[in-house]
C-alpha cells in the first residue's frame, strides 16, 4: 500500500562487460565488430512495434533501432526479413545458479536452537545474510533451458527459509559470470516456508508470520539502539536489504493477503511471487496495491474417465483446472501489474505452450510482453538496462519465427549482451513438398511433410500384386487360368537427415536398403547426388519439387470462445454463486427460544438491518425485499457458538515448538474456503472461537469468528471482539503423550508448568516497568537513549495482565487448575475460561471464588490418564455452582451437533432444557464478552439465528435454515439444490477434461488433495 | 404398583450398597418378573404400546399386548408398571474394543491390537477386561452386548459376542470366536503423517497386497481340506471355520473398488459368511451386496464426509440408502473415543431416524440388526419369547439424548447395577458443596 520510493535508492552497480584484469592466454580477442539486423518486425517494447525495422548492437549494447538506415561500418549484417524481434524475457523467480539447500541431519530429538554457526540470528530461518551473489556458479546447461524459451536474464536467489536474502540479477549468455552479473544485490526475498531449518520454531504459519513481524521488530531496534549490544549480522542484512525491492513468495491467495497485512504494519509494499490462484479473489488482490509474479504452471486435466477415481478430484481442483490459464487475463483486465515467472513448471518446455494457452484465453499480446520484459525490469529496477530495445540498453533480444505468442512459431536467436545463441536453425531451408525422385532412373514419388524442424518423409509408388478376394482366395483369369494382377498404392518412411544444405535419405524397399546423399539446390526445389543401391552400386539420383508445401492458414489467437464455469465464493463446492446479501427477514408463528426473560413462546420474530428489531405478533411486511418465513412448528434458537473450535485454520492449529507462543495469532491464519464452516452452518453454529493448540503452556492468539462463508478472512472476524490467548496444562504442554524423544522441553512436569507462567508473568511486569521508564522521559532525553527493545510475545502477555487479553486454559486434573488460580491470584488477573475443565467440579468452589468459566465436552474421558476421573455431569455440576458454564466441540465432526451435546445436560445432571440450550449459545457469549450483541434472542441483539425443525435439544431436529447478521447462510433446500449443481458442474468439466484427453493432451492421475479438513493438525493428541 | 415402589426401593439399596465398590454383577434371576404397561420397541421393526412382558429363568417367556390380553399380576413374583416407560431389547455394540482398552494414551492399557500381519489365531475374548472402569458407565445408557474386537495388522483375530454383566470373561460369553477380522489393503493412499496429512494417491501396491491375502486364504483352504497329518499350524488352522460357514469374515473396507474386490474375493473362496465393516461407499454397490447376501456394519456415522462436494449429511442417511436398497446393516460406534463413546450408540442410531429411518428401523439397527449379523439373533436381539432376558426400560425416548434415562436393565433375567463410578464421583461433589 506504500508507494516504494526505495526504487530510486537503487545503486546500480552494473558490472563491466571486458575483463580488463584477467591475464590472456595467447593474442588479445578485440572482435568490435557491430552486428545489423534488418528489415526485421522489432517489438521495441509492448507498445512500439517498428516494420522493416533495424537493430544495431555494438559491444553487448543497442547502438541503433528504427526504421531503414545506413549501416555501420564494419558490421555483421542478419538479414531478418520475415522474423520477429523481442527482448528477452526476463524472469525474477528462480534459483538458477544457486547453491543447493542441504536439510540439516534429521535427530529424533527436537532441535530448539540454531545450528548455524556464526553471529547469526537466533532462527535458523532467518538468514537475510545469504546473498544471492554469493553462492551462486553458472549452469550452462540450466541457462540454455532458459534461453531455449526466451528468457536472457533471470534473478536468482536461495529459496529456503522465512527471510532468504538477497538475489542476483544475472544474464544467461554463456560466457563468465563476471559478464552476466547486472545487479548482484537486485532484492530481498521472503517466505512462510522455513525450508531446511529443522528447528522447531516455527512450526506454524501464524509462527512463520509473528517470527517475520519479531525479526522486523528486532532489526529496528539493532539498527537504532545506541546501548552495547551482541553482534548480529542477520539483523543488519534485514535492515541493510529493506531498501530493495522486497519480494514475498506465498501459497495461496490468502497468504497474499497476510504478506500484504504485515506489509503495511511496516511499511513495506511486497511484490507477491503467487501461485496463479489469485484470479479467485481479484479485488482482494487488487486491493493490496501490490505488484504479482505469476507462474504458468496450469494444472493437467485428470484421468476421470473412471467415474469411481474421478470421486478423489474435488469441484474446487477442478474448477481451478479450468480456470487457471484464464489467471493472467483476469490480473490484465483488473488493472494489476504482474511479471510471468517459469517456476513451478514441471519441464521448463511447457511455458510457452501455457503462455500461449493464456494468450488464448484473452490474456492481450501487449500485456503477455510487458509482462515478461518491462513489467520484470521496472520491478527489479533495471528497467534503464533492460526489458526493451531502447538505445544504449544491453542488447538482449530474440529473433523469432514470427509472433512468438501464436502457437507454431518458434524462437530462433536469443542473443544475450550481444551474445548470440541459437535456440532454432533461422535460415533453415523448408524442404517440405512433393518430389519426384528418380533414382539409378527409377521415378517414384517423396512427399515431404511435418515440421520444418522436423521433416518427414514417404515414399510412394505403385506394385503389382495378384488380386485377393474379400475371402482371401485367388482371383483367377478365366482364360489364362493364372492369378489377375492390380495395381496396390505402397508407401514406405523415409529418413531424411538436413544439416544446413546438404541432405541424406534412406529408405528401406522389398530388394533392400537405399541410402543417398547429396545437396539441396534452388531453395529446396532440385535435389541431387550419389547413393548406394541395396547391391552395393553406386548411382546418381535426383528429387525434383512438383508442388511447394501449403502452409495451412492459421487462425489468428482469439479469445477462448469456450465458456468458462461460474466463480463461486468461495471457489468450491457449495461455494455461493455471489455473496448473499442482508434483507429484512420475518419469521412467523414459531416457537421462538429466547433464553431471556420472555422464556420460550410463540411468537413472531422480525429482522433488519441484521439484528432482532422485533419479538411478538408482527403484521406481515410487504416490502417485496423481505423475507418471510413460515415458522409453524419449527423452532428459532440463538445461533450456536463454539467456544473451542480448531476449524478454518491454516497449516498449523499448534505453534508447538516453545513452551511460550504468546506472540503467534490465529487471526492470522484463517482459512475462510474449509469445508467445515459450511458443515457446521449446517449444524447451526454461527460463531467459533479459533483457538491455539495445546501443546506448550503459553500458546497463541485466538480469533472469534462468524461463519460468514464465503467472505474473506477479515469479513469473518467479529469486529471489536475482546482477545482471547490460548494456554494450556498437563500431558499435552509436558509432552507426555509425544513420544520418547521429546523429552527435553521444559517444563517436563506439572512442577515446571507453574514456573513458566510466573517467568512469564513477572518478566512481562519487568517489561512494562521498562517501557514505563523510558516512556516516562522528558523527550529531549528519550533522544539520548534508545528505546527498549520490543517484543510481541511479553506484550501479549503483559495484556493479560492489564485485563486486555482474556485467558482461555486447557486444563483437566484439579491440582493444575487450582495452581493457575493461585498463579493469577497472586498476579492480580483473573482467570476467564478454562476450557475442557474436565475435573473442574472437583474444584467448583474455587473457581467460583475466583470467577472463572468453564467450557467443558459434554462426556469425553478416558482417552488419556489425565481425564481418567472425568464425568458427565461436569458441566451440570457447575452450572449449579453458578460457574458460567458452556459446552464446546474442539471437533469438527461434534461442531455440528453441539446443540445435542447441550442437551446431555439434561441426562446427566438435570439442567432444565433452557439451561442446556444456554451452554452452547449465551454462555459462550458471556465467556467470550459478546453477550452484549450475541448470545440470545433480544432485540438490538444480532440476528445470529437457527431455525429447526424440532425442540434444537432433540437428536431429531434439524437445522433448517441459519441466519447470521440477518443473512441466511444456510439453508436445507438451497443445500438441496446445490447438491444437484454441484454434480452438474462437475460433469461438465469432466467431460471437458475428457475431451482435452482424447484431443491429446497430457493427465495426470486422479487423487485427492491433501486434506483441506484440520481434523487434527495438533502436536497433541486430543485433537485441541 | 406397590411392587414398582418395591423394586425401585430394592435399586436404590442396590446403589447404596455398591457405593464404593466395582459393581458387582447381579444375582441369578429367581422368580418370573412382569413388565407391564410400557411401550415395547420390539427391535424387530414392531413396537407394542402397552405392552406386558414375561421374564423367567434368564429368558423372555411372553410378549403380550397389555390392551388386548387378560394379565393377573398376581401370577407373577414381581410386577414392574413401567407405564409411559419405553423398554427396548439390550443395544448391541458391534465391532467395539470395549474392555481391551482402558485409557487412551496409557499403552500399558491397551489390549486389542498385536503384533503381526496375519493372526486369525489371536482370539480377542482373552482380553477382555469385566472389571473396566468404563464398561458400567457404557450400560448406563442401555448398551449391554458387544462383540469385542481386535485390530490392527491384516487379520486382526477373532472377536466374541459378550454381555455387560460378568464376573469373568467366561461369564461373560454369548458367542466365542463368532468371526474373523480383516483390513482389506487401502486402494488410495494417504501420504504425509496424522499431523500433517499429504496427498491421497492411488496405492503402488494394492494389487500385491491383495494378492497376498489371497495367497494366505489359498494355503488356509488347502490346509483345511483335511485332517492335517504334519505339524500344525495355529494361523491356517484357525481359518478353517471360515471356509465352513461358522465363522464369519468382517472385511474393513470403505472405498467402492475395494468393496467390489471384497465381493470378488468371497465369490472366490466361496466364503458363506462375509461382512462389511465401514463401507462408506457401500450405497454405490447395493445391487451387488445384496446379491451375494453381504450385510454392512456402517461406519461410525457420526463422522464428517469424506470429499467435500459430498452430501453433507452423506453419513447420516447411509442407513437410509441401505435400507431403501434392501442391504442388511447395522450400525456401530468405532471412531476416536469409542470405547468410552460407546455410550453414545444408541444416539447414533436416533441420528438415523432424523435422516430417513423409521423409529423402529432405527431400534433394529443395534438390536436385532446386529445381532443378526453377529450370529446371536437366536438368543438377543429382540424382545421375543424364547430370547434372553436382556432389556432395559427408559423413562423416555432412549435414543434422544433429550430424554433418554435408563431406568431399569435387564442381562439374562439379572438385574444390573445402573451406577457407575462418574455418578458416585458426581454425588460426592453434590455432598461436598451440599447441592442438591
Amino acid at each position: 500500500m506504500k508507494n516504494y520510493l526505495f526504487l530510486l535508492l537503487v545503486f546500480f552497480s552494473i558490472i563491466g562487460v571486458s575483463q580488463e584484469d584477467f591475464p590472456t592466454n595467447g593474442v588479445r580477442d578485440k572482435n568490435h565488430n557491430s552486428h545489423a539486423f534488418i528489415n526485421a518486425t522489432i517489438h521495441v517494447d509492448a507498445e512500439t512495434i517498428i516494420n522493416e525495422g533495424y537493430l544495431f548492437i555494438k559491444e553487448g549494447r543497442i547502438t541503433y533501432v528504427g526504421l531503414k538506415t545506413k549501416l555501420p561500418e564494419n558490421c555483421v549484417v542478419h538479414d531478418a526479413k520475415g522474423k520477429h524481434i523481442y527482448p528477452s524475457f526476463i524472469d525474477l523467480y528462480t534459483s538458477y545458479g544457486a547453491e543447493e539447500v542441504k536439510k540439516s541431519p534429521r535427530s529424533n530429538y527436537p532441535q530448539y536452537n540454531s545450528l548455524k554457526k556464526g553471529a547469526y540470528s537466533w532462527n535458523q530461518a532467518i538468514k537475510p545474510e545469504v546473498n544471492g551473489i554469493e553462492i551462486f556458479t553458472e549452469n550452462d546447461k540450466s541457462a540454455k533451458e532458459y534461453r531455449n524459451i526466451g528468457f536472457g536474464t533471470v534473478l536468482s536467489h536461495q529459496q529456503d527459509g522465512v527471510a532468504r536474502g538477497t538475489s542476483v540479477l544475472t544474464n544467461l549468455a554463456s560466457n563468465s559470470q563476471h559478464e552476466n552479473i547486472v545487479l548482484e544485490k537486485a532484492a530481498a526475498h521472503y517466505s512462510f516456508k522455513k525450508g531446511s531449518s529443522r528447528q522447531a520454531y516455527p512450526s506454524s504459519l501464524m509462527g512463520c508470520i509473528a517470527l517475520i513481524k519479531q525479526t522486523f521488530l528486532d532489526a529496528e531496534w539493532y539498527h537504532n539502539s545506541s546501548e552495547d549490544k551482541q553482534k548480529n549480522l542477520s539483523l543488519e542484512a534485514f535492515t541493510s536489504t529493506q531498501s530493495l525491492p522486497q519480494i514475498f513468495d506465498v501459497r495461496n491467495k490468502y497468504s497474499v493477503l497476510r504478506a500484504d497485512k504485515i506489509g503495511d504494519e511496516f511499511s513495506v509494499q511486497y511484490i507477491f511471487k503467487g501461485v496463479g490462484d489469485e484470479y479467485q479473489m481479484i479485488s482482494d488482490m487488487k486491493a493490496t496495491n501490490g505488484k504479482f509474479i505469476v507462474p504458468l504452471n496450469f494444472p493437467k486435466a485428470y484421468d476421470v474417465e473412471d467415474p469411481y477415481d474421478a470421486r478423489h478430484v474435488s469441484l474446487e481442483e477442478m474448477k481451478h483446472w479450468e480456470l487457471a490459464p484464464s489467471n493472467p487475463k483476469f490480473l490484465e483486465e483488473n488493472q494489476i501489474v504482474f511479471a510471468l515467472t517459469t517456476d513451478g513448471l514441471k519441464k521448463k518446455s511447457e511455458f510457452l505452450t501455457n503462455l500461449r494457452k493464456a494468450v488464448k484465453r484473452g490474456l492481450s499480446k501487449k500485456q503477455a510482453l510487458k509482462s515478461l520484459t518491462q513489467v520484470p525490469a521496472e520491478m527489479i529496477g533495471a528497467y534503464a538496462e533492460l526489458g526493451s530495445l531502447t538505445l544504449g540498453k544491453q542488447a538482449n533480444f530474440l529473433i523469432t519465427s514470427g509472433d512468438v505468442f501464436e502457437q507454431g512459431e518458434s524462437i530462433h536467436q536469443n542473443w544475450i549482451n550481444g551474445q548470440k545463441h541459437e535456440v532454432s536453425a533461422m535460415d533453415l531451408v523448408d524442404i517440405r513438398g512433393v518430389y519426384n525422385l528418380n533414382v539409378n532412373q527409377n521415378i517414384r514419388t517423396l512427399k515431404v511433410t511435418g515440421s520444418k524442424e522436423k521433416p518427414s518423409g514417404k515414399l510412394t509408388y505403385d506394385m503389382i500384386v495378384d488380386s485377393i478376394s474379400v475371402k482371401g482366395d485367388l482371383v483367377l483369369d478365366s482364360l489364362t487360368g493364372k492369378p489377375y494382377k492390380v495395381i496396390k498404392k505402397k508407401s514406405v518412411k523415409v529418413t531424411t537427415t538436413l544439416n544446413d544444405h546438404t541432405i541424406a535419405i534412406s529408405y528401406q524397399l522389398k530388394g533392400g536398403v537405399y541410402r543417398l546423399s547429396g545437396n539441396v539446390n534452388f531453395g529446396s526445389g532440385v535435389w541431387d547426388g550419389r547413393g548406394q543401391m541395396p547391391n552395393g552400386d553406386w548411382v546418381k539420383w535426383t528429387a525434383i519439387r512438383s508442388e511447394k508445401h501449403e502452409k495451412k492458414k492459421k487462425a489468428l489467437a482469439v479469445a477462448d470462445s469456450i465458456t468458462l464455469g461460474k466463480f463461486n465464493y468461495p471457489m468450491m463446492a457449495y461455494g455461493w454463486d455471489s455473496l448473499p446479501v442482508q434483507k429484512s427477514i420475518l419469521i412467523k408463528n414459531a416457537t421462538v427460544w429466547t433464553l431471556e426473560e420472555q422464556g420460550t413462546l410463540e411468537a413472531d420474530l422480525l429482522i433488519r438491518g441484521g439484528k432482532i428489531v422485533h419479538i411478538g405478533k408482527i403484521a406481515d411486511i410487504v416490502d417485496g425485499n423481505s423475507i418471510v418465513i413460515d415458522g409453524k412448528g419449527k423452532h428459532v434458537s440463538p445461533g450456536i457458538i463454539d467456544e473451542h473450535s480448531h476449524i478454518a485454520i491454516e497449516r498449523g492449529v499448534n505453534e508447538g515448538s516453545n513452551a511460550v507462543t504468546a506472540e503467534v495469532r490465529i487471526g492470522d491464519v484463517i482459512k475462510p474456503n474449509d469445508i467445515n464452516i459450511y458443515r457446521q452452518l449446517s449444524g447451526g453454529v454461527t460463531a467459533s472461537q479459533l483457538l491455539h493448540g495445546s501443546a506448550n503452556p503459553i500458546g497463541g492468539q485466538a480469533a472469534l469468528i462468524k461463519l460468514r462463508w464465503g467472505n474473506s478472512p477479515e469479513q469473518m472476524k467479529v469486529m471489536n471482539a475482546p482477545g482471547f490467548i490460548k494456554f494450556a496444562l498437563g500431558e499435552n504442554v509436558k509432552q507426555s503423550n509425544w513420544g520418547s524423544y521429546n523429552t527435553i522441553r521444559f517444563p517436563q512436569t506439572r512442577m515446571g508448568v507453574e514456573q513458566v507462567f510466573y517467568d512469564a508473568f513477572i518478566n512481562a511486569q519487568e517489561y512494562e516497568n521498562k517501557w514505563s521508564v523510558y516512556n516516562e522521559l522528558p523527550k529531549k532525553k528519550k533522544q539520548e537513549v534508545s528505546a527498549p527493545r520490543r517484543d510481541l510475545q511479553t506484550e501479549a502477555i503483559l495484556e493479560i495482565l492489564n485485563a486486555q487479553r482474556f485467558v482461555t486454559c486447557h486444563s483437566y486434573v484439579q491440582s493444575e487448575i487450582n495452581m493457575l488460580m493461585h498463579v493469577a491470584d497472586s498476579m492480580k488477573f483473573r482467570l476467564n475460561t478454562f476450557t475442557h475443565i474436565l475435573e473442574g467440579y472437583k474444584v467448583a468452589d474455587k473457581m467460583k471464588a475466583h470467577g472463572a468459566g468453564g467450557s467443558t465436552f459434554s462426556d469425553w474421558w478416558a482417552y488419556k490418564f489425565e481425564v481418567n476421573d472425568a464425568i458427565p455431569h461436569n458441566a451440570s455440576l457447575l452450572n449449579q455452582m453458578g460457574i458460567v458454564t458452556a459446552i464446546n466441540s474442539d471437533d469438527a465432526e461434534m461442531g455440528r451437533r453441539l446443540n445435542q451435546e447441550a442437551a446431555k445436560g439434561i441426562k446427566y445432571g438435570g439442567m432444565t432444557e433452557e439451561e442446556a440450550l444456554k451452554m452452547v449459545t449465551l454462555n459462550p457469549a458471556i465467556l467470550l464478552h459478546v453477550d452484549e450483541r450475541m448470545g440470545s434472542i433480544k432485540v438490538g441483539k444480532d440476528a445470529d439465528l437457527v431455525i429447526w425443525s424440532d425442540n434444537p435439544l432433540s437428536i431429531y431436529a434439524k437445522a433448517e435454515q441459519t441466519i447470521i447478521d440477518g443473512i441466511i447462510y444456510y439453508d436445507w433446500e438451497r443445500d438441496l439444490k446445490m447438491r444437484k449443481e454441484i454434480q452438474q458442474e462437475r460433469l461438465r468439466i469432466i467431460t471437458k477434461m475428457i475431451e482435452e484427453k482424447n484431443g491429446g493432451a497430457e493427465t495426470q492421475k486422479a487423487f485427492k488433495k491433501k486434506s483441506q479438513v484440520h481434523v487434527c493438525g495438533t502436536l497433541s493428541d486430543d485433537g485441541n | 404398583m406397590k411392587n414398582a415402589q418395591y423394586i425401585i426401593l430394592i435399586l436404590l439399596g442396590f446403589c447404596l450398597s455398591n457405593f464404593q465398590g466395582q459393581e458387582a454383577p447381579g444375582a441369578k434371576q429367581g422368580g418370573t418378573v412382569l413388565l407391564l404397561n410400557g411401550t415395547a420397541h420390539l427391535g424387530t421393526g414392531e413396537m407394542i404400546n402397552r405392552s406386558a412382558i414375561v421374564l423367567e429363568k434368564g429368558k423372555i417367556v411372553k410378549v403380550m399386548n397389555a390392551l388386548t390380553n387378560t394379565i393377573n399380576n398376581s401370577d407373577y413374583d414381581t410386577v414392574i408398571d413401567i407405564k409411559d416407560k419405553h423398554v427396548y431389547p439390550g443395544f448391541i455394540a458391534v465391532n467395539s474394543t470395549l474392555g481391551l482398552m482402558e485409557i487412551g494414551a496409557v499403552r500399558a492399557t491397551e489390549d486389542f491390537k498385536e503384533i503381526g500381519t496375519y493372526n486369525p489365531n489371536v482370539r480377542s475374548i482373552i482380553a477382555y477386561n469385566t472389571d473396566s472402569k468404563i464398561t458400567p458407565t457404557i450400560r448406563t445408557n442401555g448398551v449391554l452386548i458387544a462383540q469385542v474386537t481386535p485390530r490392527g495388522g491384516v487379520i486382526s483375530g477373532s472377536s466374541s459376542v459378550v454381555n455387560f454383566d460378568a464376573w469373568n470373561w467366561e461369564d461373560a460369553l454369548v458367542k466365542e470366536d463368532i468371526g474373523i477380522h480383516l483390513n482389506w489393503p487401502r486402494f488410495m493412499k494417504s501420504s504425509g503423517w496424522w499431523s500433517t496429512p499429504g496427498d491421497t494417491k492411488k496405492s503402488k501396491n494394492y494389487a500385491e497386497r491383495t494378492k497376498e491375502i489371497s495367497t494366505f486364504f489359498d494355503e488356509a483352504a488347502a490346509y483345511n481340506k483335511a485332517l492335517n497329518e504334519g505339524e500344525r499350524d495355529l494361523k491356517l488352522e484357525a481359518m478353517g471355520a471360515l471356509f465352513t460357514g461358522e465363522k464369519t469374515l468382517y472385511v474393513n473396507v470403505s472405498y467402492v473398488k475395494e468393496i467390489n474386490d471384497v465381493i470378488n474375493f468371497k465369490r472366490k473362496y466361496k466364503l458363506k459368511k462375509v461382512v462389511i465393516v465401514g463401507g462408506y461407499d457401500s450405497w454405490m454397490v447395493t445391487d451387488r451386496l445384496k446379491e451375494n447376501n453381504i450385510p454392512v456394519i456402517i461406519q461410525h456415522i457420526h463422522s464428517l464426509p469424506n470429499q467435500p462436494e459430498d452430501d453433507i449429511d452423506l453419513p447420516y442417511k447411509l442407513p437410509k440408502l441401505l435400507r431403501d436398497a434392501g442391504v442388511s446393516y447395522c450400525l456401530q460406534y468405532n471412531a476416536d473415543m469409542e470405547q468410552m463413546g460407546t455410550r453414545n450408540l444408541p444416539f447414533v442410531a436416533g441420528t438415523t431416524i432424523a435422516y430417513g429411518l423409521t423409529y423402529e428401523e432405527g431400534v433394529a439397527s443395534i438390536t436385532l440388526n446386529a445381532a443378526k449379523i453377529l450370529g446371536v439373533n437366536k438368543e438377543l436381539g429382540s424382545i421375543e419369547e424364547g430370547k434372553n432376558a436382556t432389556l432395559f426400560v427408559s423413562d423416555g425416548d432412549a435414543l434422544d439424548m433429550r430424554t433418554s434415562n435408563v431406568f431399569i436393565a435387564f442381562i439374562d433375567g439379572r438385574m444390573v447395577n445402573l451406577d457407575n463410578h462418574q455418578s458416585r464421583n458426581y454425588n460426592k461433589y453434590k455432598t461436598k458443596y451440599g447441592l442438591e
